[in-house]
């Protein structure tokens, strides 16, 4: 074992001494902050857009179209408004509320509200986050007249001077039907000015409909709220109150998924980096000389385990930050958004975490062990790469089911396949919280564990022939052709 | 206790029914220096992982200090590879002291050895630089050191000069001779004859993983073909005169006024023989040499008479 341990030692510390380690170790916190952040820097950067608004018809429907889109924009800034202010207490938050809806239809009453919840200074931001898209005067009153202006090769005056037109919206008469909308801007991939429009006017016209048939305005509004509320109960859970699914139900099963990601992830990266070590190794002529000090299986060992302890010291370093993360934002969290704060405590169950962490030595063990196997027959990485296509495409098949029964983890197929040792681990750790039968749990383990000792037999007699070169890729080429042959 | 750092009895093996080593046996005594000789593809290398338990034999057994070759075993046998190589991303310091601690030496000592060795062989400056900024003949001396740093009792270097410019060739002939004067026994393989007699006590001589010969430089000399060269102005019927002795074959002269003879002498004939024949016949000889026996001349002499076609092969690899 004390070979075992030095061979182990060499692996760890050459991989910890490179920057590609280190490297690793900063970019996933950094990669999550960023990714994490992401939708809000795009928000943040996105340019102001102009739009105008035609009405054909002269009914005054451009103001009705605006008046939705002012009101679903001051939606967002009050429940932003309410966000920041749960941080500043429920006090400051009913302030700050009632300073905002001062004005009921616009954002005039935003800076009294940002004043009471001591954030005034970023009132200027705040506003414009919420208002980039903002309605200017139509230069022309035709399509063909405001083409010049969307092609950007006239500009618009706006209130912070000569500006680009980014839409325009022109509601006429229809030819079936009342109103038509047509909606014009060279950015095709966003339309939602236009759809936006377009159910305001919906709104306006179901409503005009029903007054024109002799309805009461109050009746309308009641036929709207007729829509019934859904309820999503879990009946395993006791009482009706407790028996009500939330965000936090649903976090392990969310959870769950994600970490059978993360594991097959980790563990191919790991075994990648097993196979590009004992690659370099073979290439410069060590083995023969770790031979002459250790067995075979003592270097196996060693060189697993030496591999195992970089991914542990990732995992305790990330799961250090998270753990830091979580003790530092997760209060303030609370305070904020209550029910998201609940839900990732409730994904971080102990007992998927224990089981990800097995899952995660055998799925290693069983890849780690025919990755060395493979690249114990190869001489260069392309060499590698042959051999590895058909065995990679096999080994990935967890992950495109996974990625099809994202919601069906439970259908018998997924069930199936996760009796498949060298997928079980991936599979089982996503099926989890479906709480499949303690049998099945125990079952596949020991299958996946009789597998895992046997791939490391088989891995072990391969890697006993190809490290002296006494088998190489030729040799599974030679194989597999006698197979054909007899087959023929 | 045995008197034999190694034993080998009967080893066979074969790779994909192609016979690599048949029916080896040879022993190396302890304190002496051994050389396993024979051409490219003789199955050396073969030979020496089977010795070392590193790869199984399909027959035959290996005794190292009289027992199987176990890791204890190992541990105290210093093993230098053809296929040789290091951690290249690794120092020179911290390669010199991975080996010695696989090999039971414990850490602080190691790194005693480590430097006292680097010392020692001129690399004191080199030791905290890594094997990939150190040139080729640097890193091979690394290697050397490596295999040197448990102090072992039993070195085995399997083509130790193959690769080396003549500098680093003297040099680690000198090492031989450092570590069997240390009282280590040594065995090391080789296709280059010079070495073996410079440096061996005991010779093993193996052709297509068969043993054409084991025992002291000299009686394997003996086997050579003992041969005479004969330069000559005179007219006289030398080839006539000479075939007695053994067999005689015309040969360019030095110069364009004489002639030649190569003497190949037959056994129980002797050079003194030819030169009192030359002598009582009056021969005025320009050239009388008798040409000293080499040990590539013994191997292919004593290959040929297993097996001729060998032989001419050997033959040819020597000429070219």
């Amino acid at each position: 074992m004390v070979k075992s341990y030095l061979i182990a030692r060499r692996e760890y510390l050459s991989y910890v001494a490179t920057w590609g380690f280190w490297l690793s170790l900063i970019s996933v916190p950094v990669i999550m902050v960023v990714f994490g952040s992401l939708p809000l820097l795009v928000q943040s950067s996105q340019p102001t857009r102009y739009y105008v608004i035609i009405d054909e018809t002269g009914a005054g429907y451009d103001d009705i179209v605006q008046a939705s889109l002012e009101s679903g924009r001051r939606e967002r800034a009050r429940e932003a408004l309410t966000l920041i202010g749960r941080a500043a207490g429920d006090d400051a938050l009913q302030r700050a509320l009632a300073a905002f809806d001062r004005d009921p239809v616009g954002l005039e009453g935003l800076p009294a509200a940002l004043a009471e919840l001591g954030v005034d200074e970023s009132a200027g931001a705040f506003a414009e986050g919420f208002g980039r898209q903002v309605r200017v005067t139509a230069p022309a009153q035709s399509a063909e007249g405001l083409h010049p202006y969307l092609l950007g090769q006239r500009s618009i005056d706006t209130p912070t001077g000569p500006g680009e037109l980014y839409g325009a919206i022109i509601i006429r008469q229809g030819e079936d039907r009342p109103l038509a909308v047509d909606y014009l801007s060279v950015n095709i991939a966003e339309a939602d000015l236009g759809r936006q429009a377009r159910n305001a006017l919906e709104r306006r016209l179901r409503r005009d409909f029903l007054v024109e048939r002799g309805l009461q305005s109050a009746d309308i509004d009641q036929l709207n709220a007729l829509r019934p509320p859904v309820r999503n109960l879990d009946p395993s859970s006791g009482d009706e109150e407790d028996a009500a699914v939330t965000l936090a139900d649903r976090a392990p099963f969310a959870a769950s998924i994600m970490l059978a990601w993360v594991l097959w992830i980790s563990v191919f990266s790991v075994a990648n980096m097993l196979l590009t070590s004992l690659i370099e190794e073979k290439s410069g002529k060590i083995l023969e000389v770790l031979l002459s000090t250790a067995r075979f299986h003592e270097i196996i060992i060693g060189k697993l385990a030496g591999v195992a302890a970089v991914s542990f010291t990732l995992f305790a370093v990330w799961g250090l930050v998270g753990g830091l993360a979580m003790v530092v934002g997760g209060a303030a969290l609370a305070t904020v958004e209550p029910e998201l704060a609940q839900a990732i405590t409730a994904a971080i169950e102990p007992g998927l975490l224990l089981a990800a962490l097995g899952y995660f030595v055998i799925g290693y063990l069983m890849f780690g062990a025919i990755f060395l196997a493979i690249g114990s027959l190869c001489e260069t990485l392309q060499e590698a790469q042959s051999l590895m296509s058909p065995v990679i495409l096999f080994l990935m098949a967890p992950m495109l089911i996974l990625a099809v029964s994202f919601t069906s983890m439970d259908s018998a197929f997924v069930q199936f396949a996760s009796w498949v040792p060298v997928w079980t681990p991936f599979l089982m750790m996503a099926r989890l919280p479906y709480e499949p039968g303690l049998t099945e749990i125990l079952a596949t383990s020991a299958l996946m564990l009789v597998t895992m000792v046997a791939v490391l037999w088989g891995a072990a007699a391969v890697f006993r022939q190809g490290a002296l070169s006494q088998a190489n890729v030729d040799s599974v080429k030679r194989f597999f052709q006698r197979k054909k042959r007899k087959s023929g | 206790m045995s008197e034999y750092a190694l034993e080998v009895r009967g080893l066979s093996k074969s790779f994909s029914g192609k016979p690599a080593v048949s029916d080896l046996s040879f022993a190396v005594r302890e304190g002496e220096i051994t050389g396993f000789l024979g051409p490219n593809g003789a199955g050396k290398t073969t030979s020496l992982r089977m010795a070392l338990g590193i790869i199984q034999p399909d027959a035959g057994q290996s005794r190292l200090f009289g027992g199987p070759p176990t890791l204890a075993a190992l541990n105290r046998v210093g093993f230098l590879p053809e296929e040789r190589g290091v951690y290249r991303k690794m120092t020179a310091e911290a390669v010199i002291i991975l080996f010695a601690r696989l090999k039971g030496v414990p850490a602080e000592t190691a790194r005693q050895r480590a430097w006292a060795l680097l010392e020692r062989f001129g690399l004191a400056d080199a030791g905290r630089k890594k094997i990939k900024e150190l040139s080729k003949g640097m890193a091979q001396k690394v290697q050397i050191i490596a295999a040197l740093a448990h102090e072992p009792d039993f070195v085995i270097l399997d083509e130790p000069f193959s690769g080396l410019d003549p500098v680093n060739q003297a040099m680690l002939e000198e090492i031989v001779r450092e570590q069997a004067a240390e009282g280590r026994t040594i065995l090391f393989s080789t296709h280059v004859m010079q070495h073996a007699e410079r440096l061996c006590d005991q010779i093993v001589l193996v052709a297509r993983g068969r043993k054409v010969f084991d025992g002291k430089v000299d009686e394997a000399l003996a086997a050579a073909p003992r041969q005479v060269i004969i330069e000559t102005g005179c007219d006289s019927d030398v080839a006539a005169l000479l075939a007695p002795f053994g067999t005689v074959e015309a040969m360019t002269a030095d110069r364009a006024e004489l002639k030649g003879w190569r003497v190949t002498l037959a056994p129980g004939s002797d050079a003194q023989d030819v030169l009192k024949a030359c002598v009582d016949a009056q021969v005025k000889l320009a050239r009388f040499e008798p040409i000293r026996a080499q040990l590539q001349d013994a191997f292919v002499e004593l290959v040929s008479r297993d097996d001729p076609q060998e032989a001419a092969e050997l033959i040819k690899e020597g000429e070219a």
